[in-house]
């Protein structure tokens, strides 16, 4: 099988990260599956993808943990690890990839004070350039008062500054970052993003970071990755990743819409919520197929009458910021064909409707996007 | 917190179960300090200062050892891709199970003048004298080290092993990804991560090591808890006995403070334990090393001495034997089902009051209860011999006077003091066991019964009992093996011509007649394999 890579543009000179047909196999389960990918220099990459889908074995296979069944990593045009391909086993240990990696629970030393935690991976300079590099980091991360204190007495925010000043220390051509925010309260989150998202760019760090919060990957990367079962299913910006999601999986793990089941015919389209032309669109596909309805693009005509025949009824209801949030469902009547039904459509509306209720809806023009559910 | 119940009686019970448990000691002690400076200043001049150095020397040099053998083991067994891995991570725990004294034994007949060893290599090299060749003597202080070293190292090699297991892996991958290799990471990472527990472990095998007595006594290395049992048995000295008593069990109480400052230092462990770790990979030659290494342990410190012992027994028993050794059996049975089953009910006792009761303090009986552990059997016996016998005086005087004849020794020379002193020595087990089975019970289960209606009877016979089972069980089977293999405390307090398995071997040693012993000594060493097969398994299941 292919990566479905959008941008299978060819593998750019200045690529820092090169990740070639790369499959890793653990206790007989493929976790990682002929994965293909490319980072340039100083680009922030977000990876999301549901727990199991081989995120975290991806960056343990960057970082030297788990060695490729089959595939290459090269980094900055050195070859780290390479299986399978023209060639035997050959892999770098990671204490020599100059990889950096910033733990969940950020793996501080606890028997280490904040200085010494820092100065850990400085073995190798001098005494005076050791302090200048340890000094220069614990002001840029606002660290000073804390230099001598031990981890257990720092804040949950303060240990991830330990945590990106060691990681950074060492100047690594690439830092990975395993779902780093999680541990952070949800209201300090964001300002430290953006906090953390200013220092990497002022060292022009190349980086790779691994959420499964898609509002994550907006605010603090510049290209996201949506992987799952192994296999990388999109890269692009995160922009394009959401209006043009590129497979059913895709969009429906980032909760870009709801989904509307459609009988998809040459010129028109046929659903429980009316026909509609798709003349303009370049896909041709016939048959059963998904429409990704954004609930933006959903009409409410509240009012049913002759013109506005009741589709849909109201199942669920609850109150958001955006006004009321409903979910339809279609009405058995309507559905002589079983496959076309639909249960859950997401609404937003500020009209409020009563439980059962009984609607008619129907669906802007638009760029309509339709998916297969197995391709 | 919030604590349910409030009941008066339970409160007063438990405080009166605590102090009943330490009394004793501190009568000894009270009795110790205020004996007369002149005691304390003639035995000063006398045997003292020899008693006290043999004492420190013997421990410096079974720390040393122990450590030595204990953490090197465990990090080889942890951090190495030694071959035959899985087998060594649980033979290396066997030792614990072979008392001290057996393996003394043991190895003296097999390394004496008139042994094996000797006897061949005389009949190779055709010595006639021992002025001809020189051999160690095993029987002398290091000799005594040795021995107690290759029994006890296996508490250093659990607790430094599950400190290196359960260390999260991340901090090593960390350290490897800022440029150190696996080797350097142990040392600067691993290793000082594991301080605490091979702290805490290394009090343990002194504490052990203070409280010996066989071992030394058949060595005749005179140490503190010979020259106490000495003194008692001996002279008469209840006074003399007292003081050095009261001496040892400070010098325990040193350790104690140690060992709980080391346990603070336990914090930091437990994270992510199960990501595979990239073993150091030996080369042939260390390969070999370690390998030797962690097999003569095995080797010297079990199966050796098993089999001598399974030697002597095959060559040795008959019916007679068998006998003695069904009545000296059924009477260590006895005193331990006693003792196993009363520290059972007291840990329970003091367990849910630490946890049910409404009392501020209410941690305080239970923490009482547990010290016992640390007190050496010999100065537990002079404990209970300092308190019980004026005690069994007073009664006596009472009964008289209102006209019966008097009973005799009823507390002191009776099963009474040996269970009592069993029960004081042995609390700390049970307690430890099931207030960890308290501590895995959700807090809710203590509300839920009382929001249905059911008091506080009803909520521990419906609820709390039957969820503990399984650790009641666990508690009362290690104190029961403990019970058997207890000696010196036995020894001291048992009633005229009561002999417990334990009391019968140890007689067999000092007569050097082990051979007619030496199905007891199996049946001792099976007993102790017990609670290291339910701690083997408990810790695999963690």
């Amino acid at each position: 099988m292919t990566a479905l890579l959008t941008t299978q543009s060819p593998i750019k000179p200045i690529a820092l990260l090169t990740i070639e047909q790369l499959s890793i196999t653990l206790q007989e389960k493929v976790v990682l599956s002929t994965l293909d990918l490319s980072l340039d220099e100083g680009d922030i990459l977000g990876l999301v993808g549901a727990s199991g889908c081989g995120k975290t074995t991806l960056l343990n296979a960057i970082a030297g943990f788990s060695k490729p069944t089959k595939g290459k990593v090269i980094i900055d045009g050195h070859l780290l690890s390479s299986n399978g391909l023209s060639g035997g086993e050959y892999s770098v240990p990671a204490e020599q990839r100059q990889v950096g990696m910033i733990f969940q629970d950020y793996a501080l030393f606890p028997h280490l004070t904040v200085k010494e935690n820092i100065a850990f991976g400085l073995g190798k300079l001098g005494r005076a350039e050791q302090l200048e590099q340890i000094g220069h980091l614990l002001t840029l991360l606002k660290l000073n008062e804390y230099r001598d204190s031990y981890i257990h007495q720092l804040s949950g925010g303060q240990q991830q500054r330990v945590a990106i000043a060691r990681a950074l220390a060492p100047k690594p051509k690439l830092l990975l970052l395993d779902e780093p925010f999680s541990n952070i309260d949800a209201r300090l989150r964001n300002e430290l993003m953006v906090e953390i998202r200013q220092l990497l760019k002022q060292f022009k760090m190349t980086a790779i970071f691994v959420t499964h919060n898609k509002d994550e990957v907006f605010t603090f990367a510049d290209k996201m990755a949506v992987m799952a079962q192994g296999k990388l299913l999109q890269l692009d910006a995160p922009n394009i990743v959401c209006q043009q999601p590129n497979s059913y999986q895709v969009a429906d793990f980032l909760q870009l819409g709801s989904w509307l089941p459609c009988q998809v015919n040459s010129a028109n389209v046929h659903s429980l919520l009316g026909d509609f032309d798709i003349a303009n669109s370049g896909d041709k596909q016939t048959g059963l197929a998904y429409l990704l309805v954004k609930p933006s693009k959903l009409q409410l005509n509240s009012l049913v009458d002759k013109q506005n025949i009741a589709n849909a009824q109201v199942e669920y209801i609850s109150v958001t910021e955006q006004g009321y949030h409903y979910y339809l469902s279609s009405l058995d009547g309507l559905a002589k064909d079983k496959s076309l039904a639909f249960s859950k459509l997401s609404l937003y509306s500020d009209i409020a409707l009563s439980f059962k209720q009984k609607v008619a809806v129907s669906i802007k023009p638009h760029d309509f996007l339709f998916f297969n559910k197995n391709n | 917190m919030i604590a349910l119940y409030n009941s008066r009686s339970w409160k007063l019970s438990s405080y009166i179960i605590a102090l009943v448990l330490i009394v004793p000691v501190l009568v000894m002690l009270v009795g110790g300090v205020s004996a007369s400076t002149q005691l304390y200043a003639h035995l000063w001049q006398t045997v003292l200062p020899s008693y006290l150095e043999n004492t420190l020397l013997l421990a410096f040099w079974v720390v040393l050892l122990a450590l030595f053998f204990g953490v090197f083991s465990a990090a080889i067994i942890t951090q190495t891709n030694i071959v035959f891995k899985q087998q060594l991570r649980w033979l290396l725990l066997l030792p614990l199970a072979m008392p001290a004294y057996l393996v003394a034994y043991l190895y003296t007949d097999l390394f004496d003048y008139a042994g094996p060893v000797q006897r061949a290599l005389r009949a190779w090299f055709g010595w006639q004298s021992p002025t001809d060749y020189w051999f160690f003597d095993i029987r002398t202080l290091p000799g005594a080290a040795l021995m107690l070293a290759l029994v006890l190292f296996p508490y250093i090699y659990m607790l430094t092993r599950g400190a290196f297991e359960q260390q999260d892996q991340n901090l090593i991958r960390a350290s490897r990804l800022l440029g150190l290799t696996a080797k350097q990471s142990f040392f600067k990472v691993a290793l000082p991560l594991a301080r605490p527990a091979i702290a805490v472990s290394a009090s343990l095998v002194l504490m052990e090591t203070l409280a010996d007595f066989a071992t030394v006594q058949y060595f005749s290395v005179n140490t503190l808890t010979t020259a106490i049992y000495d003194t008692w048995l001996g002279y008469g000295d209840l006074g003399a006995a007292n003081a050095l008593a009261s001496i040892l069990m400070l010098l325990v109480l040193f350790v104690v403070l140690a060992e709980q400052r080391s346990r603070a230092g336990l914090r930091h462990q437990s994270a992510r334990p199960n990501l595979t770790r990239e073993l150091i990979q030996l080369s042939f030659g260390q390969q070999f090393i370690a390998s030797v290494f962690c097999w003569a342990l095995v080797i010297l410190g079990f199966l050796l001495p098993i089999t001598l012992l399974i030697i002597m027994a095959v060559q040795y028993s008959d019916v007679a034997q068998l006998s003695v050794l069904l009545s000296t059996g059924i009477n260590s049975l006895k005193v331990s089902v006693f003792a196993a089953t009363i520290a059972v009910i007291i840990a329970l006792s003091l367990g849910l009051y630490q946890r049910l009761h409404n009392d501020k303090f209410r941690q305080i009986p239970q923490l009482i209860s547990g010290f016992g552990y640390a007190v050496p059997g010999t100065v537990l016996a002079m404990a209970m011999l300092s308190t019980l016998g004026p005690l069994d005086h007073w009664l006596n005087g009472v009964v008289e006077f209102i006209g019966f004849t008097a009973p005799g020794l009823i507390l002191s020379g009776s099963l009474f003091a040996v269970v009592f002193a069993l029960v004081v020595r042995f609390s700390a087990i049970a307690n430890g066991t099931i207030a960890s089975g308290i501590k895995q019970i959700p807090r809710s289960l203590d509300y839920a019964p009382a929001s249905l209606g059911v008091n506080l009877i009803g909520s521990l016979t419906k609820v709390h009992l039957p969820i503990l089972t399984p650790a009641i069980l666990v508690a009362w089977l290690l104190v029961f093996v403990e019970a058997m293999k207890e000696l010196p405390a036995v020894l001291l307090l048992r009633p005229f011509n009561f002999e417990t398995l334990s009391s019968q071997i140890y007689q067999l040693i000092s007569d050097e007649m082990l051979e007619q012993g030496a199905l007891g000594a199996i049946l001792i060493v099976l007993f102790g394999l017990l609670p290291i097969v339910l701690l083997n398994n408990s810790k695999e299941k963690v």
